[in-house]
């Protein structure tokens, strides 16, 4: 037997290995919508904690300087060495940290939170509809 | 490359030195495939981090890449059908090395997942450095194997 047809039955054995675990497993994926991350939170699950919020925009410096949720943080990957020490300095133990970013779409504020959560800011989450969601709940 | 071979068949240490390469990669290969199955729904968060793939995608494969890794580690570890895993080794290592370098430069802050969530916080370039050593381990393997 040559070694593609070895590799081709190998791959027809995985096939039938991955459809039963597809099948079967008590912890496989659900396949047609995504699980929703537990850090992630709307802004209405955001309303109790207010007064205890440290806002966080992930966003580049020119969208924040044009707006921002009032008293976030700027704080993204261009200027993580300038600007997490000045969110330390903002940041009091025991407040919640969301991060937010432009929209749904945008996977920045999920990433700022994994990597504030691995700083060792534990009580980190991210806004669902990021800046957007904000923005229709708070129009004047 | 047939010198590589005929080296290694008159060499009795050359020949169990190419078991033991063997033998560990297909050891490899079935801790990472276990540790995956264990938990597949989590297998594919860790994927979904790389922002690659689309959430079906993403889902058919962390069902898929575990069983292929155990087809491949258990292939190996009975010496049966050894060019065709072999096959396999290169084509995974390199798709994961593409994933990861990829993530490397996109800069993306997330855990290589190459061991389910039995090894975390491995971040991606020692696992892309490792992926290429394997390449390496493979490729002899590759040449030095007997061609029945």
């Amino acid at each position: 037997m040559t070694a593609l047809q070895q590799a081709g039955l190998i791959l027809l054995i995985a096939v039938g290995l991955a459809g039963a675990t597809a099948a079967v497993h008590p912890k496989r994926p659900p396949f047609l919508v995504p699980p929703r991350d537990s850090n992630e939170v709307t802004l209405a699950q955001t309303k109790p904690w207010a007064g205890n919020i440290l806002w966080v925009d992930a966003r580049s410096e020119s969208e924040f300087a044009s707006e921002h949720i009032p008293d976030a943080v700027c704080l993204n990957f261009e200027n993580w060495n300038e600007q997490f020490p000045k969110f330390l300095d903002r940041y009091n133990p025991g407040q919640r940290v969301v991060v937010y970013c432009s929209a749904t779409s945008c996977q920045l504020s999920r990433e700022i939170a994994a990597k504030l959560k691995s700083s060792g800011v534990d009580e980190t989450y991210f806004l669902e509809g990021g800046w957007e969601a904000w923005k229709q709940q708070n129009r004047p | 490359m047939s010198t590589v071979n005929q080296s290694i068949a008159s060499r009795p240490i050359l020949r169990i030195g190419r078991w033991l390469l063997r033998v560990a990669i297909a050891a490899l290969f079935l801790f990472a495939a276990i540790t995956k199955l264990i938990d597949p729904s989590s297998f594919a968060q860790q994927i979904a981090n790389y922002q690659l793939t689309p959430w079906l995608a993403t889902a058919v494969l962390s069902v898929f890449l575990p069983a292929l890794e155990l087809c491949v580690g258990i292939s190996l570890l009975l010496g049966r059908w050894e060019s065709g895993a072999l096959v396999w080794v290169a084509i995974l290592l390199t798709i994961f090395s593409g994933a990861l370098l990829s993530a490397i430069v996109r800069g993306l802050s997330i855990d290589c997942g190459c061991f389910g969530r039995s090894i975390e916080n491995t971040g991606t370039l020692w696992p892309l450095i490792r992926n290429l050593v394997l390449l390496a381990v493979t490729g002899f393997l590759w040449f030095s194997r007997d061609k029945k």
